[in-house]
């Protein structure tokens, strides 16, 4: 059961993981096109928001690790 | 022609000796292993603490240091410790022998060592840098040599994009030292991860704890009454939301640094786990398809890993610049002086945001 839930677990971080930082990647590039002067600032934005959205599933991610491991059963 | 034949020598010969090094962890992992199966890979146990430190040689056992019930314990290893008869070995470590559970444990373990690597490392380069500036090389000159060049790029990347842009002008200069120290040291850390032998010692919740945990009292300690007032009496919002602000903004402080240290704890964590789980694959395929198809497939495992070793020490260096690009954005959020009544709602959303 732990296995279920740690294999299910992650498969939904990567999803809600890959969809937040797509999102970020795609106006980061559409922002980027429309002023490319801007694009250091956007890099800098870009990574900064990424960076959060990795923290919250990175902590899932942590979770399914102690579901699999069976630690605090 | 002899130049581009020894260079193309020289590249095989590297290459070679990465694909052996790398395979050799889970190799090792397996004659270490007495279980039944004899492929039995010890995936955590390649990320833990361990009382000895690992070499191509051996193992060099570490001393412990145990303080029980305000006596003082010195042991050249843990097998002195229980040579000694006075303590013995349970599965959650040592205690001593009469039942006292051990109350401090200040044991010299692996990843300590490679935490003081990686700090007398960047104490190293940073003293022989300053060395060589102070002499005027650098200031009155272009920097000369390949690692002084090194060196004034990454610092003046960490002082003019991280510092500069995230902390108040007239306090960053304060900051520099630390931020590069920081920067310098989780760098090495977790490129020693990426040694055969060695482990990652940001793999471990304790070190990047600890890491956070600077960034957290240096954020505190440099805080202005506005920071505080931020905190504890949110300025322009009714009254009554301020029984649900204030514990949310006390609880945001400590997010912060738990947010960090978990981020590089995983970070590292995942990319040693992934590592020996994909070279691990030869041996569950050896065990379930036969020894030819399980060694045959170790071939496009070994090249994934090296793959994935590149992967890695990006990871590593990027991982190295959000900690410190994360330190200085809650050292300047903290740092910050507000005048403008105009700008409250903008520091408000950032707040929320970092949260």
């Amino acid at each position: 059961m732990g296995f279920l839930a740690a294999g299910l677990g992650a498969g939904i971080i990567a999803l809600g993981a890959g969809i937040g930082i797509g999102m970020i990647g795609k106006s980061a590039t559409e922002s980027i096109a429309r002023q490319p002067e801007a694009a250091g600032d956007i890099r800098g934005a870009m990574l900064l928001t990424a960076v959060f959205i990795e923290g919250v599933a990175l902590i899932g991610a942590i979770v399914c690790i102690l579901l699999a491991l069976g630690i605090g059963q | 022609m002899g130049r581009i034949d020894i260079s193309r020598f020289l590249r095989l010969a590297s290459i070679a000796a990465l694909i052996l090094f790398i395979s050799n962890p889970p190799l090792f992992a397996a004659e270490n292993s007495d279980e039944g199966s004899g492929s039995s890979i010890d995936v955590m146990g390649k990320v833990a603490d361990h009382d000895y430190f690992d070499t191509a040689f051996g193992k060099i056992y570490l001393p412990r240091i145990l303080l029980v019930d305000g006596e003082l314990y010195f042991y050249s290893s843990t097998k002195k410790a229980l040579e000694s008869g006075e303590f013995t070995q349970t599965e959650t470590g040592l205690i001593r022998a009469d039942g006292a559970p051990v109350s401090l444990d200040m044991s010299i373990t692996s990843h300590l060592l490679y935490v003081w690597f990686g700090l007398i490392l960047t104490f190293i380069i940073t003293f022989w840098a300053g060395r060589k500036y102070k002499s005027g090389v650098g200031r009155k000159t272009e920097p000369k040599g390949v690692l002084l060049n090194i060196f004034e790029v990454v610092f003046v990347f960490v002082r003019d994009d991280i510092a500069k842009e995230f902390i108040p002008a007239d306090k960053y200069k304060k900051f520099v030292p630390y931020l590069f120290t920081i920067f310098m040291a989780i760098a090495f850390m977790n490129l020693f991860g990426l040694l055969p032998w060695a482990a990652a010692a940001t793999a471990d919740l304790t070190v990047t704890a600890t890491l956070a945990a600077i960034t957290f009292f240096i954020t505190q300690f440099n805080g202005t009454k506005d920071h505080w007032q931020h905190v504890f009496v949110f300025p322009g919002v009714p009254a009554w939301s301020r029984f649900i602000l204030t514990p949310v903004e006390v609880l945001g402080l400590f997010t912060k640094p738990f947010a960090l240290a978990i981020r590089l704890f995983a970070n590292m964590l995942s990319g040693k786990i992934m590592i020996v789980s994909i070279l691990g694959l030869i041996f569950i395929f050896t065990d379930m398809f036969g020894s030819v198809i399980g060694a045959s497939s170790g071939v496009f495992w070994v090249i994934l890993t090296a793959g994935l070793y590149f992967l890695k020490a990006l990871v590593a260096l990027i991982q190295a610049y959000v900690f410190t690009l994360l330190s200085a954005v809650f050292i300047g959020m903290a740092a910050e002086e507000h005048h403008h009544e105009h700008d409250e709602s903008s520091v408000a959303h950032a707040q929320d945001v970092q949260t």
